[in-house]
Formats: C-alpha cells, sequence, structure tokens
C-alpha cells in the first residue's frame, strides 16, 4: 500500500473516533457543535505530554483522554438544561472559546537546543514522540484501527444492552424517562464525558500522526462536519458516523477523481440523500431490518 | 338527504402506529352530526385528516363529491370547510380583531368581510369589548368563541368542531352548544366531535361511536336509550 | 479616556448594525420556518462573489453591484430553500416532522460547503478588492471620525426594520406571516398557504442578506471566501444573544454584539475580542434569562 492510501485509511480512523463522539451525544438527544474542542484538549495535552516531557504515548494518551472528559464537564454542566438550538450554540461557544485559548497558549520548554511545544497561532510542532520510536506509518495505522476497534466493540455492546436502551430513551423522550426513574442528568453528564474522552483520544492520535498541530485545526468547520458524518451516516448504529466518514473522506478523497470539486460533490450528494433518507442512511428502521435478517 | 363529507375505509398513521384503521361515515348536508368517543380513539385525528393537516395512508373523503383526502390545508379551506380545533389554537400574539382576520384570509370582498367582522361581534359581544386585546389574554370560553368566530370568517359550507366544550363551564358550555344550533339554523352543516356526549346528543341528529379507530356504531340519538352499553360507557364519563 | 469609549460605541454601531442585518435575516428563516438555515452566510457570499466577479471583468456602478449582490444571494437562496427545506414543507402523517428539521440543517450544510468550494474555484485567491462605498474622508464631529459607510449600514438597518414592520402589521401577507409564527397548525386552519409563506420569506430573508453582504463588502473593501461562515457565525450570536425569534431582539442583539466587540477589541485585543463575545454567549445560555428562552415556553428550537 502506498503512503497516500495508509495516509488516508489513518485519516478515516482518526476522524471515526469524532464523529463517534458526536454521534454519541446525539443518542442522548444532543446536538454539539462543539465537539473539535475535546479533539484539539486530547491533541495538546498528549503533544505537551510527549514532546515535552517525554510521558509514553500511552499514559499521554490516557491523561488525553481525563482532560477530555474533564473539559467536557465543565461544558456540559452549565448547558445542562438547554436543548436543541440552544445546546447546540452553547458548544459552539465553548469549542470556539477553547479554539481561542490554543491560540493564547505559550508553553514552549527548551529540549535539546531547540523550543518544543505550543506556540499560539504559530503552532505546536515536533510532536515526534512515535516517529523517533521507528514506527512506521503502517504500524500507526493499525494502532489507530485497533483501538477503534476496540471503541466500536463497546459501543456495540453497550447498545445492546440496558445501558443502551436507557441512554436511546434519554434521547428520545427525557420526560419519560425521567418519570420512570431515570436520572437524565447524570446521564446526560455521563455522555458528555465519554464523549469528550472518546474524541480526545481521536485528538492525541491526530496530533502524533501529523507531528505538527495549530489552532485553526480545531475550527468549527471540523465541528459542523463531525455532526453531519454521524447524522449523514445516521444514528441507527455506531457503524453510522464511520459510514459519513468514509464517505467524505474516503470515496472522494481518496479516489482523488474530484480533486477542487470535492466538496461540490460531497455537498450535493449529501444534500439529495437527506431528502430521501433523512434519518441518515443506517437509520434505526434499517439497522432494525439488518439485525432481523441476520440473525 | 344527500352527504355533504363522505367519509370511506380511512387509514390515518404515526409512522407504524394507525390511529384510524378505516373509519367510514356520511356528514349529511345541512345536520349536526356528532362523533363520540373516548381519548385517544382517533377524534382528532379524524378531524385533522379531513381538514388536510394529516395525509391519510389510504381512504377516502369526499366533500360535495370530490375527492379531498391528502389536499393541503388551505385547499381544504378554499372548498368551504372549516375546523374549530381541539384546544381552540387562537393566535395568542395577535390580536382579537387580527384572528378574525386571519380567518378571512382567503377571502378578496373588503365589504363583505366587514360586514362579516361586524356580525361576528354582534353575535360574540364579548370579542367586540376584547377586539384589541391579544388572544392569549383571553378566558377559555372566550378563546373558543374567537376560534368559532375565525371559523366563520371563511364563510364555510361545513364545519368542523373538535371537542368545543373542553374545558369549559356548564354555563359557557351552554352557550357554545346553543351558538351550535344557531349556526345550523343559518344553514352550516356541522360535525362535531365531542367527549361531552350528553350536551352532544341533545342537539345531533345523527351519532358515530368510535373506538380505538373504528367506527362502532351508527345512530340517531333516539336509539341511544336503548343500548345500555353506551349510555354506561359514555353519559357517565361525561362529567368533565 | 471618554473620547476612545465615544470612538468605540461609534465604530460598535457600525458593526453592530451590520451584524443587525444579517440577525434580522437569519431570524426571520428560523421564527417563521423554524428551521436552522447553516448556509445563509455563504448564499450571502455567493451574491458578493457574483459581484466581484462581475467588478472585475466589467465597468459596473455600486448601485449595480448591489442589485447583483442580492439577486445573487436570492438566487442562492432560492436553491438552498428548494433543496433542502421544501421538500419537508409537508409533513407524512405526524403533525411535527422534527427529524425533517435536522435533515433540512444537515443539507444546509453541506450547501454551504458546495457555495464555498465554487466561490475559491471561481475566484482562487484568499482575498479580492471589492470597489469601495464611499471614497473620500470620514465625517469629523470635532474629535470623533464617523465613516461615511457607517451611515450607509445604519440607515440601512433603519429602513429595512421600518420596511418589515410595514410588510408585518400593515399587510395581508404579514399578517399571514404572523399566523405561521404564532401558531403554524392555526395558521394553516385559517386558509394560509404555509408553504407560499415559506418561499417569500426565505426570498425576503436572502435579499436582506444580500443587501448585508454588499454594504459590509463595500465598506471593507475586500471579500474572502471566510465571508460566508464569519456572516453565519455573527448572524447566529446576535439572534442569540437577543433571544431567539424576535426580530426587534435581533436588531438589539446585532447591536449590542458590536458594541461589545469594539470595546474588547480596544482594551484587549482581537483575540479576546471573540472571546469574551463568545463568553457572553455561553454565560447567558447557562443562566437562561426568561427573556432568552422564551421561544421554548411556546415553540421548540429543535
Amino acid at each position: 500500500m502506498d503512503e497516500y492510501s495508509i495516509g488516508v485509511l489513518t485519516n478515516i480512523g482518526l476522524f471515526s473516533f469524532l464523529a463517534l463522539s458526536a454521534y454519541l451525544l446525539l443518542i442522548a438527544g444532543e446536538m454539539s457543535f462543539g465537539q473539535q474542542a475535546f479533539f484539539g484538549v486530547g491533541a495538546y495535552s498528549g503533544g505537551m505530554l510527549t514532546a515535552i516531557y517525554g510521558v509514553p504515548l500511552p499514559f499521554a494518551a490516557l491523561a488525553a483522554m481525563a482532560s477530555g472528559a474533564l473539559v467536557a464537564l465543565l461544558v456540559g454542566l452549565p448547558t445542562l438544561r438547554l436543548r436543541g438550538l440552544y445546546f447546540a450554540m452553547a458548544t459552539l461557544a465553548a469549542a470556539e472559546m477553547a479554539r481561542i485559548l490554543f491560540e493564547l497558549l505559550h508553553f514552549q520548554h527548551e529540549i535539546d537546543g531547540e523550543l518544543v511545544g505550543p506556540d499560539g497561532t504559530q503552532g505546536f510542532r515536533g510532536i515526534r514522540w512515535v516517529f523517533e520510536r521507528g514506527v512506521e506509518p503502517l504500524d500507526y495505522l493499525a494502532i489507530v484501527y485497533s483501538l477503534l476497534v476496540t471503541v466500536l466493540a463497546a459501543f456495540l455492546l453497550v447498545e445492546r444492552s440496558r445501558l443502551g436502551v436507557t441512554l436511546r430513551s434519554v434521547g428520545a423522550d427525557p420526560e419519560l424517562a425521567a418519570s420512570i426513574g431515570v436520572n437524565v442528568n447524570r446521564m446526560k453528564l455521563g455522555v458528555a464525558a465519554a464523549a469528550g474522552a472518546l474524541a480526545a483520544l481521536g485528538g492525541v492520535l491526530y496530533a502524533h500522526h501529523n507531528t505538527y498541530i495549530e489552532p485553526r485545526n480545531f475550527d468549527i468547520m471540523l465541528g459542523v462536519h463531525s455532526l453531519a458524518y454521524a447524522l449523514i451516516g445516521g444514528l441507527g448504529t455506531a457503524f453510522g458516523p464511520l459510514l459519513g466518514v468514509l464517505v467524505d473522506l474516503g470515496l472522494l478523497e481518496g479516489t482523488r477523481v474530484f480533486q477542487g470539486y470535492r466538496m461540490i460533490v460531497f455537498g450535493g450528494l449529501v444534500a439529495v440523500l437527506l431528502l430521501f433518507r433523512p434519518r441518515g442512511l443506517l437509520d434505526e428502521r434499517v439497522v432494525h431490518w439488518l439485525r432481523a435478517r441476520f440473525s | 338527504m344527500a352527504a355533504l363529507l363522505e367519509i370511506k375505509d380511512l387509514v390515518t398513521a404515526y409512522g407504524r402506529i394507525e390511529a384510524l384503521r378505516g373509519v367510514s361515515l356520511q356528514v349529511a348536508q345541512g345536520s349536526i352530526t356528532c362523533l363520540l368517543g373516548p381519548n385517544g380513539a382517533g377524534k382528532t385525528t379524524l378531524m385533522m385528516s379531513t381538514a388536510g393537516i394529516l395525509r391519510p395512508r389510504s381512504g377516502s373523503i369526499r366533500f360535495a363529491g370530490s375527492e379531498i383526502a391528502g389536499a393541503a390545508p388551505h385547499g381544504i379551506v378554499e372548498r368551504g370547510i372549516a375546523l374549530v380545533p381541539e384546544n381552540r389554537l387562537v393566535f395568542p400574539h395577535m390580536t382579537v380583531l387580527e384572528n378574525l382576520q386571519a380567518g378571512a384570509y382567503q377571502r378578496n370582498d373588503r365589504d363583505g368581510i366587514a360586514s362579516d367582522l361586524e356580525r361576528m361581534f354582534a353575535r360574540f359581544p364579548r370579542l367586540k369589548e376584547r377586539s384589541a386585546q391579544e388572544g392569549g389574554t383571553l378566558s377559555g370560553g372566550e378563546q373558543q368563541m374567537l376560534s368559532v368566530a375565525r371559523a366563520l370568517m371563511s364563510r364555510p359550507k361545513l364545519m368542523l368542531m373538535d371537542e368545543p366544550s373542553l374545558g369549559l363551564a356548564p354555563l359557557v358550555v351552554e352557550e357554545i352548544f346553543n351558538i351550535i344550533k344557531e349556526l345550523h339554523r343559518d344553514g352550516t352543516t356541522i360535525f362535531l366531535v365531542e367527549q361531552n356526549a350528553h350536551m352532544a346528543l341533545k342537539v345531533a341528529h345523527h351519532f358515530y361511536l368510535i373506538e380505538q379507530g373504528r367506527i362502532t356504531f351508527s345512530g340517531d340519538p333516539g336509539s341511544l336509550a336503548e343500548d345500555e352499553v353506551i349510555h354506561r360507557a359514555y353519559l357517565g364519563s361525561a362529567k368533565a | 479616556m471618554l473620547a476612545d469609549l465615544i470612538q468605540n460605541t461609534l465604530d460598535g454601531l457600525t458593526g453592530g448594525a451590520a451584524y443587525a442585518l444579517l440577525a434580522v435575516g437569519f431570524t426571520l428563516i428560523f421564527g417563521v420556518l423554524r428551521r436552522v438555515n447553516l448556509s445563509y452566510g455563504a448564499a450571502i457570499m455567493f451574491g458578493v462573489y457574483f459581484a466581484t466577479w462581475t467588478s472585475l471583468n466589467f465597468q459596473v456602478g455600486l448601485a449595480a453591484l448591489a442589485a447583483l449582490t442580492i439577486a445573487g444571494a436570492v438566487l442562492a437562496g432560492a436553491y438552498v430553500e428548494r433543496l433542502c427545506f421544501a421538500p419537508h414543507y409537508r409533513s407524512r402523517g405526524s403533525p411535527r416532522a422534527s427529524s425533517g428539521s435536522i435533515a433540512a440543517m444537515v443539507a444546509s450544510f453541506a450547501l454551504w460547503m458546495q457555495f464555498e468550494e465554487a466561490a475559491i474555484l471561481a475566484l482562487p485567491k484568499h482575498l479580492y478588492a471589492f470597489p469601495p462605498l464611499h471614497a473620500g474622508e470620514p465625517l469629523r464631529f470635532g474629535q470623533f471620525f464617523l465613516r461615511v459607510e457607517a451611515l450607509y449600514l445604519l440607515l440601512a438597518a433603519v429602513a429595512v426594520c421600518a420596511l418589515l414592520h410595514t410588510i408585518l402589521y400593515r399587510t395581508r401577507f404579514g399578517l399571514a406571516v404572523r399566523a405561521v409564527i404564532d401558531v403554524p397548525v392555526a395558521a394553516q386552519l385559517a386558509g394560509i398557504n404555509v408553504s407560499w409563506v415559506f418561499v417569500r420569506i426565505f426570498a425576503l430573508a436572502s435579499a436582506i442578506g444580500g443587501l448585508a453582504g454588499f454594504l459590509i463588502a463595500a465598506s471593507h473593501e475586500q471579500v474572502t471566501p471566510m465571508l460566508g461562515m464569519w456572516a453565519t457565525i455573527k448572524g447566529m450570536l446576535a439572534m442569540m444573544l437577543g433571544g431567539l425569534g424576535s426580530l426587534p431582539g435581533a436588531v438589539a442583539g446585532g447591536l449590542v454584539l458590536g458594541l461589545l466587540e469594539a470595546h474588547s477589541q480596544w482594551f484587549f485585543g482581537p483575540q479576546m475580542r471573540d472571546l469574551i463575545a463568545y463568553l457572553l454567549i455561553f454565560a447567558l445560555l447557562a443562566l437562561r434569562p426568561a427573556w432568552m428562552t422564551r421561544w421554548t415556553s411556546t415553540r421548540s428550537a429543535s
């Protein structure tokens, strides 16, 4: 496999974490324009830990996930009672605040004669922990996908469990769920933290793949894109958001046919698709049908 | 008497839940026809399907000989049907006068509209008092009158009324039913949905019973006393 | 110090007038159709780019440019309306098809992507000059400056508000619009053709957006492809600040945002300027004062 294809596949994997993060919140009934903030938090915190303090990537990744979860709670607590567009705007505002804070973040240490660390709008270069240890792009692809598969397995397990059903019920009708004894607020906060950790995991992996990140990477476009991936791929299963990412990054980018026209084609495709499948490709009905056929 | 409204095998569904499972009934021209039934039986769904707000899945609705099932709501109003919906649905942030003007939206005869407005105010003096007040500030009974008056502004041939007595005090309920009788005298055909079977049967010429999306009885009020089951099921629960 | 305050206020009102226009257009669509149109700013950018392309290849006067911008925005808006929103107007068997609102929003985002790429393909440079609205000195009031462009913007904002007020309260169409905003089902029952109202409101909102886009481009004397996102975000923020779904609120929200930005930028610099605005929005949403959330009490924001 050539390097370009490996790169495309890795990107698909990385952004899948972000799409799954948006998907998780959507299941719980919340539309977030701001998951890219946690992606960024993971990228910056993980990057700083490995590049400045030499922390091994696995531990840095765990720490990144923890910070992602923490920041998600910081955003999730004040917005607990918000619904619909109000919640969406709050997440957008929070994410933009995070991005501006990244722009204001200057934290560099001198290591081996050069300055390492985030330098505001100039970005953060030198996140080379992975490649300094001789990890090949193909190896990194395997790492990303093993983690992704683990996450997917967890999703599929949860979806079949009582927790999963409760979660979807909270998303569909919170008042009803509350009336049968579900602690809606606790579920929402739990989901927010999990989604934040998930996005952060994607972020730290992204940072180490690119070796360079800047605040501009984590802008609103990324956030709306990840939301769109989940909504286009369908909310019936965790494979939905993956399908969304695959269609955009994989089909269009990977085939290079639509060079320069990618967005025009993708945009048109999506708009037409939504006319026929307003709930996405793999919506609840399709998933039920598929499950019935294969069981 | 000819049937002004004829519904046949109407099926309306919400996703996979069928609210109407093949409803058939007729409303004779110039009559007051009543549809009785418990909550959730499909009464409002039937009204909304006839008014075009809901699209039936199958079946037919014929009005004055033409098929109207699935037509858009404004087209239904154009043909001469007006619905006084459940819960009144007045425009809370528009004045009483504007509510009435909205009812006349499709009309272009300014003089006709002006004289109709005067007639509404004569018939409903309390609306005249409050003509500059916002709809949301009116009492339940006044809102009901406003809702009826708004529907009348389109000069309908057929008035659909969905539970006009809901949540109103007995005296107000009597007023409403007097208005229904007046409208009938003036030549409007009325199709009335009610839970208050007692009052409804006093004015109806013919009535239907609907349960779980199906018509289970059809007859005139005279036949009611003979049917113990209906008597127990509905007259008892008529006390709101 | 006081002089700075006053000058900043003047500048803030100018920026605020632009935001007010954007917010008004956004609110019209949100208030009447109850849908979020994410491509609102992008359609405006399409109109602006259309005018820019024309000005680069032909000699056109300012009035013609304004007309071209508005026409372009209305055209783009019609494309969005037909493809994203119109298919969901007639609900299929359920009174409130909220899945339609999400689908419409995502579709409008998809079209935003299209507009942005199309703009970059047509005019690939990051920056293009746009003919100035006023070639000359700003007005002086003692030690204070007011750019003439600011007057145009403020005038346009006032004119648009007056126009909308007249339409809404003095015409039959306006009565229908207010009825649809109030209780859509009741409006349908009164015989109002709601789809027809939607189409016209969309066109009106697009035209207002186009006017805003022209004035903004002509007062900055330059255009970039980021205009689309910028206009959408500012429009949404201003709309939120003024309380969702209210036209006077949209104007107030726009002006407040403009003033806030001007003063924040003076004291804290451009990055803090945006940070403060977002912080304010977030705090307001977290605290949920009654005037901000009146929308949800009678209607749905999702």
